[in-house]
């Protein structure tokens, strides 16, 4: 037989965006310590359900920890007290019986509350579109190793390439800044060989759309990265200033 | 250049960085305030009488002040909008600084402590009755003595100068990253330099203040 516990949950319910929202408490009596944080939430969305409640509503997608979709800010941390861990992957071991989690959605201006624990991110996507890529002509797929890369930049790249967008250095950032995210997708780029041609437009434009989306200004405390459940290092924050400023200067 | 956030933190950053060049100039300054009243005074006249010098110096200070004020003033005031609502319970991920934290304050703390430091000396009468000690007319030397036998004055400063310790200890390594300097190895270090030297600066000016209070006036006039 599995260890369960017994739960308080505070959760933020909210039907829509306009309406106001609320904490509701919810008694959780028979957790099973080796589900995870989502599935102790439908456990108690079947609950609800069957008393003719409103389920809980909460983004989720893959449940590994690989798509970026789950997060909320559970007991003041954005995915929960587990670093490096998305909230997908948290498991209710991390709590003790007769404890009292409150969930509450991302606060920033720039993620509205769409309802209950989930957030409109659509401001990731304009900022992604606005520079997160290469520009190529399409053909032939190219060979492999045509171009070289030195391992060190490659592993760099890669590094910040593993940002899965879940926004938890927003919801951290005590300015609700996105600047973590913004320097990881520069980074990605500007660390390889095929992100030169577009590397000043690429940092401004991403960074005009971060500003026009109302994210807050970064004041280097780096919450986001020990927030981040990929461990982006706030290094690509510096990479990112540098190259706004040379950017600014080369165009100028 | 400053359209954006990082440019405008980038403006903050270098201004603030020639505000801490002054301090440290200022501060060498001072100390001659130990070498006696000889020294410190024929520096003082020394500056004085740079003339259209003196004037470039105080308004670009006071444009680097304007400039670093009002950048700051943007960027805290946009920040404080960017989350409307805040958390139920907050508990940042990891320990946030207090020389972070009260930046905007250590900052306003600073802006009230140069209003009445202009007024007490830049802005006084170097050789008038307050410049007197034990009936010697001992100019600006004299003036700084006399005003630091109040105590009220000493702690003023004293409080003065602790903001200005918080400010630096964190705005010297902040300036680094603003700029996009970092590193796994030296970037630690830097932040201990931050430290150490914020500390200095402000434990330098807050050393004249003491000094002042508990030196005999005996001592001032060489008798
Ligand atoms: C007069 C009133 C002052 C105010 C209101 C003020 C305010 C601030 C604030 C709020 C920040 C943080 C900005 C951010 O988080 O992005 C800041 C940063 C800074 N301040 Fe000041 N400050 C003042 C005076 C000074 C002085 C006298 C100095 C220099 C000795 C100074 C040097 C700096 C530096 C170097 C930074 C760091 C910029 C960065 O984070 O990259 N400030 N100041
Ligand atoms: S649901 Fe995909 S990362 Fe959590």
């Amino acid at each position: 037989m599995t260890k369960t516990i017994s739960l308080t949950l505070k959760v933020w319910r909210q039907k829509s965006g306009n309406a106001s929202g609320k904490f509701v408490t919810y008694q959780v009596p028979t957790v099973d310590v080796n589900a995870s944080f989502l599935e102790m939430l439908d456990v108690l969305n079947e609950q609800l359900l069957l008393k003719g409640e409103d389920p809980i509503a909460f983004d989720h997608d893959c449940r590994e920890g690989i798509c970026g979709m789950c997060g909320a800010v559970v007991n003041g941390q954005p995915h929960g007290p587990q670093r490096k861990t998305t909230m997908c992957q948290l498991h209710m071991r991390q709590f003790q019986d007769g404890d009292t989690i409150t969930i509450e959605p991302y606060r920033a201006r720039a993620l509205p509350v769409l309802r209950d624990l989930v957030v409109d991110r659509s401001a990731f996507d304009r900022v992604v579109q606005s520079g997160g890529y290469v520009s190529v002509k399409t053909g032939q797929a190219p060979d492999a190793n045509a171009i070289l890369i030195p391992k060190q930049d490659a592993d760099l790249a890669m590094d910040a390439a593993q940002c899965i967008g879940c926004a938890a250095c927003v919801a951290a950032c005590p300015n609700a800044s996105a600047m973590l995210f913004v320097s990881a997708k520069v980074s990605h780029f500007a660390l390889l060989p095929q992100g030169q041609p577009e590397r000043q437009n690429r940092v401004l434009e991403m960074l005009a759309t971060m500003d026009r989306e109302r994210f807050g200004n970064c004041s280097n405390e780096y919450q986001c990265g020990a927030a981040c459940p990929k461990g982006i290092s706030v290094s690509n924050i510096a990479r990112m200033n540098r190259d706004y400023l040379s950017s600014k200067m080369r165009l100028s | 250049m400053a359209s954006s956030s990082i440019g405008k933190k980038q403006v903050v950053a270098i201004t603030g960085l020639f505000l801490i060049l002054f301090l440290i100039f200022h501060l060498s300054g001072n100390f001659l305030i130990y070498k006696g009243p000889d020294a410190f005074n024929a520096y003082a006249e020394f500056l004085e009488n740079l003339g259209a010098i003196k004037w470039m110096a105080r308004l670009g200070l006071i444009a680097l002040f304007l400039i670093h004020i009002v950048f700051t003033a943007m960027v805290v005031i946009d920040n404080r909008k960017a989350r409307p609502q805040s958390y139920e319970v907050v508990k940042s991920v990891i320990k946030r600084s207090w020389a972070t934290r009260l930046m905007p304050y250590t900052g306003s703390v600073i802006l009230l402590y140069l209003i009445f430091h202009l007024l007490d000396y830049t802005l006084a009468d170097h050789s008038g009755h307050n410049s007197i000690v034990n009936g010697q007319a001992m100019e600006l030397y004299g003036l700084v003595y006399n005003s630091f036998q109040n105590p009220i004055r000493v702690a003023f400063y004293v409080i003065g100068m602790t903001a200005v310790g918080f400010h630096l200890t964190h705005a010297i390594q902040s300036v680094m990253q603003t700029f996009g300097f970092y590193h796994v190895r030296y970037t630690p270090i830097i932040k201990r330099v931050s430290l150490v030297l914020g500390i200095a600066i402000a434990v330098g000016f807050a050393s004249i203040p003491f000094y002042m209070m508990f030196m005999q006036s005996s001592c001032v006039t060489g008798g």
